[in-house]
């Protein structure tokens, strides 16, 4: 049948293009095995001889343990937070239901429809002036704000669709607010708040324009560090390219064990927000 | 208990409950905002203790003298057009082809999906390797001229340049998000079609895109904005340049703030952009709600 091989040239020819897709990550990935001159010669063909000292050399160019414990305590300890506040709020303003927590409840989520270049500039004065900059848990302070109301319009929704009596019986059983919240509201949350720990993951580890403006030299986070690192190594592509790999490895590490939870989570949250 | 005591408890919970999260936002988003709108109207270096009050002088200067920020404000629209097509026409086909089922599809769907979870910064950078060094190296290769252009240096080439790898680097969540419709379009519906007579073109125009409208409308909105912000990716692979050719309205803030250190001109120019931002928005939303059919 024509039908058939038209499928499958089709088949055919999606494949050719994923691998022509990836090609790059390829180029990056088998020039860092090679030696400064091979680099510049010898972009395209397999290390004549390989290197491994490119990661060494980074390894301790960039202090990399000491920038990916400082990425990854600030992502943590960014997300733990929208999260814990995000659900927290959302839940209460969503069950609550006077005038004054409509009008909060738009209060919280008005932030998503401004831009963030409309209010960095103050922003970074308002945080100079509170000694919220040039350090992490300023930083950190700062994404909680940032992230908020995008969680809080996420578990707002959800908490719609969960059955008041769930909270009456406990509440008749004795049992306190914050027990309720905790025990039994939050692990109903639960797919909730994976869409909202992977969009901000996602978001906090990658970002580059806030870190730039809020930390100054001393902290830094990984993105940060490797755009400085590639202005001071613009020609000396062995160690720019094995700073590339090392920065980008995490994260795709991380991505191709939860790849179904990532890709789900991240849709749903571009759909529902 | 009293129900007097019980009120109070009651409040004292929705304090503990939603007063974090008002501070936090007030602290980081809705003061700053409400304090640009007065920076605005004054002049200041961002570091002095001296502001000075100037009414809509900044504002003037803008409409009436800045060609900067005119020109970074085009070059923005023109990126974002030809990004938002491409983008949304290519993750449509590949969407199309990676529901139907074959042994590769969920690896290649990853495949596409990968440039979308390493940072902007990094992506440029990738990129930059790609266009000078890699390129030079298929010239010698190939012989084909076009390896042998300057992708980055002029200015036609850069602005297709900066375009591509936007694409190259957010198409594959877009195909996620039509995939995602795609799968929630009852197969029936085709069925009766190609039973009708219906053909494979037909099919698709008059039955899967109506139905996909929603996930449209999502992938244009998200496409939209994150267009029309576009910033890192530009830092990174171009940094403006060649001259100022592709320098996006968000750059020429970012440089207006922190390399002319006018801040008060600045955040003018930023609550002009977030103006139109929301314009261009609202009628994308509107205009795309009317056109959504239910199955």
């Amino acid at each position: 049948m024509q039908n058939k091989g038209f499928t499958r040239s089709v088949n055919t020819a999606v494949t050719i293009a994923a691998l022509l897709f990836l090609y790059p990550f390829f180029l990056v990935v088998i020039n860092t095995f090679k030696g400064y001159k091979e680099v510049v010669t010898n972009v395209l063909s397999w290390p004549g001889e390989w290197v491994w000292d490119n990661y060494a050399m980074v390894w301790s160019l960039i202090q990399y343990p000491k920038l990916f414990t400082n990425t990854l305590l600030l992502t943590l300890a960014s997300v733990a937070g929208i999260v814990l506040f995000g659900a927290m709020a959302g839940y209460k303003l969503s069950r609550t239901k006077t005038r004054l927590s409509t009008f909060l409840f738009f209060l919280t989520i008005a932030p998503m429809m401004l831009p963030f270049q409309s209010f960095m500039v103050p922003l970074t004065k308002l945080a100079k002036e509170l000694h919220l900059i040039n350090h992490l848990p300023g930083l950190t302070l700062v994404y909680w704000g940032l992230g908020c109301p995008m969680a809080v319009f996420l578990f707002h929704g959800f908490v719609k669709s969960i059955p008041m009596e769930l909270e009456e019986c406990a509440s008749m059983d004795g049992c306190s607010s914050y027990r309720i919240f905790f025990n039994i509201i939050f692990p109903v949350m639960l797919p909730v708040v994976s869409t909202v720990i992977i969009l901000n993951v996602m978001w906090i580890w990658n970002d580059f324009l806030l870190p730039l403006i809020m930390l100054n030299g001393k902290e830094a986070t990984l993105q940060l560090a490797s755009y400085k690192f590639f202005g001071q190594y613009k020609s000396e592509w062995n160690y720019a390219l094995t700073a590339v790999v090392m920065v980008t490895l995490p994260p795709i590490i991380f991505f191709l064990f939860m790849q179904k939870f990532i890709i789900k989570g991240m849709v749903a949250g571009a759909v529902k927000g | 208990m009293t129900t007097a005591s019980k009120r109070w408890r009651e409040l004292g919970v929705f304090i503990t409950f939603v007063a974090p999260v008002l501070v936090l936002i007030l602290l980081s988003a809705e003061i700053p905002f409400i304090m640009s709108l007065y920076y605005s109207l004054t002049k200041w270096n961002g570091i002095s203790k001296h502001i000075t009050f100037i009414g809509l002088q900044n504002f003037k200067e803008l409409f009436l003298t800045d060609t900067d920020a005119l020109a970074s404000f085009f070059f923005t629209l023109r990126y974002s057009v030809a990004t938002i097509v491409a983008t949304n026409v290519i993750a449509l086909l590949l969407a199309v082809v990676l529901t139907k089922t074959f042994k590769l599809t969920s690896i290649l769907r990853a495949a596409f999906f990968v440039p979308y979870i390493v940072s902007l910064v990094i992506i440029g950078f990738i990129w930059k390797f790609v266009f000078s060094n890699a390129f030079s190296s298929l010239y010698e290769w190939t012989h084909w001229p076009l390896f042998q252009w300057s992708w980055l240096g002029t200015a036609d080439l850069a602005f297709i340049s900066v375009v591509f790898v936007s694409v190259w680097q957010s198409v594959g969540f877009y195909m996620m998000i039509y995939i995602t419709g795609l799968q929630s379009i009852p197969g029936e519906l085709n069925e009766a079609a190609a039973i009708d007579g219906a053909n494979g073109f037909n099919r698709f125009f008059r039955i899967t895109l109506p139905l996909l409208m929603p996930s449209l409308t999502v992938a244009l909105f998200l496409s939209i904005s994150n267009s029309l912000k576009v910033f890192d990716i530009i830092f990174t692979l171009t940094f403006g340049g060649p001259g100022k050719t592709t320098t996006s309205s968000t750059m020429d803030i970012y440089n207006e703030a922190f390399v002319n250190n006018r801040f008060g001109y600045a955040t003018a120019k930023s609550l002009m952009f977030v103006v139109l931002i929301l314009l261009i928005t609202l009628i994308q939303v509107k205009f795309f709600k009317s056109k959504e059919v239910e199955a």
